[in-house]
């Protein structure tokens, strides 16, 4: 209790100290967008924290050319008629100099067009898709599409693991049809073959006859490309028929709740990251232990990547020098190697990023880096 | 791989077919459908994940767990979507039914959060293999339970005096009250053991796919809906039929089109069948 009290003390002086000094500059206001409510509020929470917590980072150190942030955070559900919405009124709004968010593809497709017109940044932490960034020059995404990531699990499962033949599940979305679709291509590019491809609709709990059919093709092994929760149930009623074979996916399966669903079933899953709770950089770890001491909770990747996107802006809006909106815009473009805790960002001509992708298994319950 | 398929349609099957007869016993009495059977199945589930979590590991515990808050469910559902409701169009109980399944969702949701909780495996070994095709006990235990229940409710409906007066009261509630039968009792009672079978095969279905969330109850109550509609919604047996052809076609389609198909060719299928047999499997003609 003293403790805190102390600690809110200093806040308060700490900021109150800030205004003095710089009283005449206005704050630099940013608009957040994320599903706080809903299915996707688990991530929604997580962007608010992370990019909350980047923004007491940036004000303790004195702000940016002298001025401080402010964010005022939007609630879209999920929903894109809601996240359009949002981005209605963040033009509207004259002080709000960029956005970030949304989570989902379709939220933040669906609200590009407005930022587009309004000539205001979009910077989606989480955005996949490939046609998101190319749509408009003010938008930008940090993750990388899946044409990035699949080829380093195509690479991982022929040279790696020498596997020559596949059987792919996946679920039947957007992203799970764009994900199926450059695993496939990249891993028969590099001489392996996939046998058999099965698709599964959202909500669906019972895979055994999928399992079962997609094992008489006798596959070396298992692409499944889903998010954790249902990989967690296949793996589950896999390992009870008593198929044993090596399983990967892309990185959405990286999460602790995949091992607390999945039990001893997802043991020896392989799947690549571009951020690792357990990576030994200081910086990844300086803001590991800060999350958890702050939220009680250990982030996820997706929570590192709305870290990454406020520092990001920050940084930007640096180099650029003043804070405009067109000199941001294209400072921000054309970033090069920033150090990112998700890895390097250097943006694409279409403002994509190119990761750079380690592979961790699951080993024991716990998630391991594969050297 | 033909005899796997069919077992994994039998296990599915046996989780229709209990949902289905949940659906035959409201309609039974009343001509209703309680469209928020598939979520007081969702809240047997978590009742049965809080005992496994918090109290005993024992399964029996929990499937009388997921019972009991399937009963309470399916109680005050009928004192409010049905009691209080009585003389007004049939149309308001039903859209109340469907505000009670939002309700308990977003309830379930508020209560324990949207992300997936994990169920602990039970009687998961391979009790016989013949001819490749594995078996559990657990599938084994399912089917088991599903044709018990059968054989309980139809002995409870044409072998007792309780049985006979919800006979009554479901061919003419009016003639039944003035012969003296307590009719609100009766028809409470047979929306509370439509929840509580609705619970219990909940808490088997957390048990069977090792997991739990608010949102697993709306495909379950749409297909066994459906079981209890292509069976012939009046007939319990008819209720057990229609969940096993109706998991034994979705799992062979799988086997013989392609699992992006399974809904689409297992219910072309059933809207054939119900073309030419409109009452059902086992259902018999009555006037609606």
């Amino acid at each position: 209790m003293r403790n805190s009290l102390i600690a809110l003390i200093g806040t308060v002086l700490v900021a109150g100290s800030g205004l003095t000094a710089r009283a005449d500059a206005p704050p630099i206001h940013i608009a957040l967008t994320a599903p706080i409510t809903g299915d996707y509020a688990e991530y929604g929470v997580n962007f608010k924290r992370s990019v909350e917590m980047g923004i007491d980072e940036i004000n303790a150190a004195g702000g940016v050319l002298g001025r401080k942030f402010t964010l005022s955070v939007g609630d879209s559900k999920g929903d894109p008629k809601e996240s359009a919405t949002l981005a209605q009124k963040w033009v509207s709004d004259s002080t709000i100099f960029a956005q970030i968010g949304d989570f989902t593809s379709t939220c933040c497709m669906a609200s590009q067009p407005i930022y587009n017109r309004a000539g205001m940044i979009q910077l989606s932490p989480t955005a996949s898709h490939t046609k998101f960034a190319p749509g408009s020059k003010w938008s930008f995404s940090i993750v990388g599409t899946q044409a990035f990531e699949q080829p380093v699990m195509a690479a991982l499962a022929t040279q790696k693991l020498k596997l020559k033949t596949m059987a792919v599940l996946y679920i039947n979305n957007d992203w799970g049809m764009d994900t199926q679709k450059f695993f496939k291509e990249n891993f028969e590019k590099d001489g392996g073959k996939v046998v058999a491809t099965e698709s599964f609709f959202q909500g669906d709990k019972d895979f055994n006859a999928v399992l079962t059919k997609l094992k008489q093709s006798k596959p070396d092994a298992l692409f499944v490309a889903t998010m954790y929760n249902d990989c967690a149930m296949i793996s589950q009623q896999r390992e009870k028929m008593g198929w044993n074979l090596p399983v990967l996916g892309p990185s959405s399966l990286y999460s602790t709740q995949l091992v607390q669903l999945g039990g001893t079933s997802v043991n020896g899953l392989y799947t690549d990251v571009s951020f690792f709770t357990k990576d030994p950089d200081p910086r990844i770890q300086a803001y590991v232990n800060g999350f958890k001491k702050k939220y009680g909770a250990e982030p996820n990747f997706h929570a590192a990547l709305a870290y990454d996107s406020i520092h990001l802006l920050a940084d930007a809006i640096q180099r650029a020098g003043a804070v405009d909106k067109n000199k941001v815009r294209d400072t921000l473009a054309a970033t090069k190697g920033y150090k990112a805790l998700t890895g390097n960002i250097t943006f694409t001509p279409d403002r994509d990023a190119i990761k750079t992708y380690k592979i961790v298994q699951v080993v024991n319950g716990d998630f391991q880096l594969v050297k | 791989m033909f005899l796997q398929q069919l077992i994994n349609g039998l296990a599915q099957g046996s989780l229709f077919a209990l949902i289905a007869i949940s659906f035959s016993l409201v309609w039974g009495l009343l001509k209703m459908v309680n469209f928020a059977l598939g979520e007081v199945y969702m809240l047997g589930a978590y009742a049965g994940w809080l005992v496994v979590m918090h109290v005993t590991p024992n399964l029996a515990v929990a499937l009388a767990a997921g019972f009991f808050a399937g009963w309470a469910a399916g109680w005050l559902i009928e004192k409010v979507a049905f009691k209080a409701m009585r003389g007004v169009p049939h149309i308001a109980s039903l859209v109340c039914t469907i505000g009670f399944s939002f309700f308990l969702k977003e309830m379930a949701t508020w209560m324990f959060g949207a992300e997936t909780k994990a169920m602990p495996s039970y009687y998961a070994k391979t009790a016989f293999t013949i001819a490749e095709a594995n078996v559990s006990w657990l599938q084994l235990l399912m089917v088991g339970i599903a044709v018990t229940m059968m054989i309980l409710l139809q002995v409870l409906f044409y072998r007792t005096r309780i049985g006979l007066a919800t006979r009554a009261v479901a061919l003419d509630f009016r003639t039944a009250s003035l012969m003296g039968m307590k009719v609100d009792k009766i028809t409470s009672l047979a929306f509370s053991l439509s929840g509580a079978l609705a619970g219990f095969v909940g808490v088997l279905a957390a048990i069977y796919y090792n997991a739990v969330n608010p949102s697993m109850g709306f495909v379950a109550g749409l297909k066994g809906f459906t079981a209890a509609v292509f069976g012939g919604i009046t007939s319990i047996p008819g209720a057990i039929l229609g969940g096993y052809l109706l998991g034994g076609l979705e799992n062979l389609s799988v086997q013989f089109v392609s699992s992006g198909y399974r809904d689409l060719v297992s219910y072309i299928i059933l809207i054939i069948f119900l073309l030419f047999r409109p009452n059902g499997i086992l259902g018999k003609k009555t006037k609606l």
